[in-house]
């Protein structure tokens, strides 16, 4: 079970080229701010994404999201892999 | 209580001809009724078009044979996704939905005319296929 930070579709691109979703969404707000590498998406398909930046627009305050590339278990076995290295 | 500003997305479309019947449409999943209604909500929240509100959720059309805009170059970028729809250009056209070029090639907006539109979206986005590119990659042991 992945916890997501913040609930976007990964298919929302906007004029910017990245990913959208609002603020609002976010499970706890304060772990978004630009350069933050969060869970994005979703529990049946989440992915590791970068926060870009977060803008004020008509309709709220909108998070730019750069989606790394891969799947999530791609970065888990990544940790494992140089944590068990180190140990 | 005031009306909420939204961004207009008429500026926004790109200025090309609809895509042809039997472009396959590419739109994460598994899908369900809540799915489509939560994303199409989000949409509806942040955009209007021609000052009208609008209902819709982000597909990516397979353009071309090659490049970022083939279906196997979006597959991989959907990486994320273990299963997609694939529904044809024509299978949506035919339920009655319209496909807004919106923001880069080669992503659209399906357009809804309101929530109570979700259930005919998902029946006409079709049974979910695994994703190719969403499984055990290189150097994950």
């Amino acid at each position: 079970m992945v916890t997501v930070d913040i609930t976007c579709d990964l298919m929302d691109e906007d004029e910017t080229g990245y990913v959208w979703t609002f603020l609002h969404e976010a499970r706890d707000p304060s772990l978004i701010e630009p350069g933050a590498l969060v869970v994005a998406g979703d529990e049946d398909a989440p992915a590791i994404a970068e926060v870009i930046d977060i803008v004020e627009k008509p309709a709220g305050k909108i998070v730019h999201l750069r989606i790394l590339p891969g799947v999530i278990e791609d970065y888990e076995a990544l940790i494992t892999r140089a944590v068990t290295s180190a140990s | 209580m005031g009306q909420v500003e939204r961004q207009e997305l008429r500026p926004i479309l790109r200025a090309e001809s609809v895509p042809a019947d039997g472009i396959v449409v590419v739109r994460g999943g598994p899908t369900s009724l809540a799915r489509v209604l939560s994303h199409a909500q989000r949409t509806h929240d942040a955009f209007v078009l021609d000052g009208q509100p609008i209902w819709g959720i982000s597909v990516f059309c397979a353009l071309d044979d090659l490049g970022g805009a083939s279906l196997d170059s979006l597959l991989r970028r959907f990486a994320s996704y273990r299963v997609v729809h694939l529904p044809r250009v024509s299978d949506l056209r035919e339920a009655g939905f319209e496909l807004l070029p919106t923001f880069g090639r080669p992503h659209y907006t399906v357009t809804l005319s309101g929530p109570d539109r979700a259930e005919a979206l998902l029946a006409a986005l079709g049974k979910a296929e695994p994703n190719p590119y969403h499984e055990r990659r290189p150097g994950r042991r």
